[in-house]
């Protein structure tokens, strides 16, 4: 059973600001899914518009089977949601926020303590609950923000971009948070974010938001066999002309699709690189090419992005081509 | 009933954020105080010859009850701004809690505040000699007085903060209170004004909220006075509650 759907659904702030431009989306129950995008890609606004904190301009978009606009009401008692900015009211304390929450989704008083005192042990908050909220790290805050959104069981939760600015051991800890209430609860979770990692690892299916628009669609692997190529990086011996020379050489392997050189360093796009990167090495030897490291790596939903939109997602990934110019790609042509 | 759940939940967020910051509170209290002890002791001995009012501690003690009660009653629309920038205020509207519920309990929480600073204004009011002819009960009328003031009065604030976001805005919607109390007669008799300012006064809600407690006070119980009171709080609060749920609509629109 479909948990959110969405057809043709835009969001339009003026005439030329387009933050949504017609998107489809179709998430099953139980799944964890990823909306991956740079900043300023229309995330965050899809996920107000699917929370009802947002009209759309057009199209139309049902949660757990209910109509965001005409059902608002009966959506927000099925799902929860973690927004962006972890907004709590820091003169609470931890418990307090939760039970305020338990109260405002009309939960009964027997039922709120317990579900409080669970949640707050799943999120690593027990100790911490009794004290105030403005105390808390951030991470402990995004823990907190992700209790209160899963207080009243919810069906289908929403969390937009829920480890930015956090350190990796506090985004470790709400992976596995999410993994574990994923799992045990059965929740759907929509997940914003903006790092390649995060949807990598936690992500069953993901979609790729650029300009307001869908680029790309399907499961972490999926978009990344799309790609076609794995990615064979040697560095050479010598100088430029030998480094130049290895790529020459490696371009005449079979089933090489692209080779690229990065400063001193030979980039082999080939199918099968498991197979293939003990052919580049032999071949390299056999030219008499001194063969300093050799790595081989599978292509990244950064790749898929930059195939999809000619730039990087990360934008501190962004390469520059050999004669200065921006190249649209990780490396510069050989 | 959900909405009155929901805003008496809110009301005691509200209520045990002013617990975790007495030093506001004490400022609400502190200025009327300072105000009332000042203006006693500069016109008390003259009041009687001048304006024939004998019991002037008594007289000025709801002026200082509506100071207390204004200077609180802004903590709706200021916590209100605090939620907005925070991004609290979305979690709220994210929850099925009606709309309605998250402004009444804001402005229950001004109404309870509002009541137990007039308590202490009354206190202290009853240790300086104001005296209640109208006995016990008289007390208790004064702070359900206080009380619905508090709460129709923070509306303006909450319109304030619910329309601009800004705290500054919200924070100046206490000013407001300022013509309100000098156009009436916080000083003196309403009598004893020239035509103009006696006119201001005559259409001044808050003339009729200061006379109905003075009644209490200075003469005993007399209903067209409670009624007037009554009725002015009633008639400023249809206005005030309606920016407040326009201004809800506005922002959640």
């Amino acid at each position: 059973m479909t948990a959110i759907s969405a057809e043709s659904l835009v969001k339009h702030f003026a005439a030329d600001i387009k933050a949504v431009d017609g998107i489809d989306l179709a998430i099953p129950e139980g799944q964890i899914f990823g909306f991956l995008g740079p900043n300023g890609s229309g995330k965050t606004t899809t996920v107000r518009m699917l929370t009802t904190l947002l009209r759309p301009t057009g199209g139309r978009a049902e949660v757990a089977g209910l109509d965001v606009e005409r059902q608002a009401h009966e959506v927000r008692r099925q799902i929860g949601v973690a927004l962006q900015d972890a907004g709590l009211d820091e003169l609470q304390t931890g418990r307090e926020l939760l039970h305020l929450q338990g109260h405002l989704y009309a939960l009964s008083a027997g039922d709120i303590k317990p579900r409080a005192r669970h949640l707050l042990g799943i999120v690593d908050l027990e100790e911490s609950a009794d004290r105030k909220i403005k105390t808390y790290s951030g991470g402990m805050r995004r823990r907190l923000d992700l209790a209160a959104a899963l207080m009243h069981r919810p069906k289908i939760v929403f969390l937009d971009e829920p480890t930015t600015g956090l350190d990796p051991i506090s985004r470790e800890a709400i992976w596995r948070y999410v993994r574990e209430l994923n799992r045990d609860e059965g929740a759907t979770f929509f997940l914003t974010t903006q790092y390649l990692e995060e949807a990598d690892r936690l992500a069953d299916d993901l979609a790729i938001m650029n300009f307001g628009k869908i680029v790309a669609q399907g499961t972490p692997k999926q978009l990344k066999d799309s790609i076609g190529a794995d990615v064979i990086t040697v560095h050479i011996e010598g100088d430029a002309a030998e480094t130049a020379r290895a790529a020459a050489v490696a371009r005449e392997l079979d089933g090489v699709e692209d080779v690229r050189i990065v400063d001193d360093t030979v980039t082999v796009y080939v199918r099968d690189g498991r197979r293939a990167i003990a052919r580049v090495v032999l071949l390299l030897d056999q030219a008499n090419l001194g063969v300093a490291e050799v790595s081989l790596a599978h292509p990244t939903l950064d790749d898929v992005f930059l195939r999809k939109t000619g730039n990087h997602l990360e934008p501190d990934a962004a390469v520059t081509g050999t004669d200065g110019s921006e190249a649209g790609g990780r490396e510069a042509s050989a | 009933m959900q909405v009155l759940r929901s805003a008496y939940f809110l009301m005691l967020r509200g209520l045990r954020e002013s617990a975790r910051q007495p030093a506001v509170e004490l400022t609400n209290i502190f200025i009327p105080m300072f105000f009332f002890a000042v203006t006693v002791g500069a016109i008390g001995n003259i009041a009687a010859g001048a304006f024939g009012v004998d019991n002037f501690v008594g007289f000025q003690m709801p002026v200082a009850i509506l100071q207390a009660v204004a200077g609180t009653a802004g903590m709706a629309g200021i916590a209100t701004t605090v939620d907005i920038e925070r991004g609290y205020f979305d979690k709220l509207l994210l929850t099925p809690a009606p709309r309605l519920s998250l402004v009444l309990g804001r402005l229950a929480a001004d109404s309870v505040r509002a009541m137990l600073l007039t308590g202490l204004v009354l206190i202290a009011g009853s240790f300086a000699g104001a005296g209640m002819e109208a006995g016990p009960f008289g007390f208790v009328a004064i702070l359900v007085l206080a009380g619905l003031f508090g709460l129709v009065y923070s509306a303006i604030g909450m319109a304030i903060a619910l329309r601009t976001g800004s705290p500054q805005a919200a924070q100046a919607g206490f000013l407001i209170f300022f013509p309100l109390l000098f156009l009436s007669p916080a000083f003196a008799p309403k009598e004893v004004f020239a035509g103009w300012l006696e006119f201001l006064a005559t259409i001044n809600p808050v003339t009729y909220v200061l006379q109905g407690m003075r009644h209490l006070i200075l003469e005993g119980w007399s209903w067209r006075a409670l009624a007037e009171a009554t009725g002015s709080i009633l008639g400023l609060g249809v206005l005030t509650l309606s920016l407040a749920l326009a201004a809800l609509r506005y922002r959640t629109s």
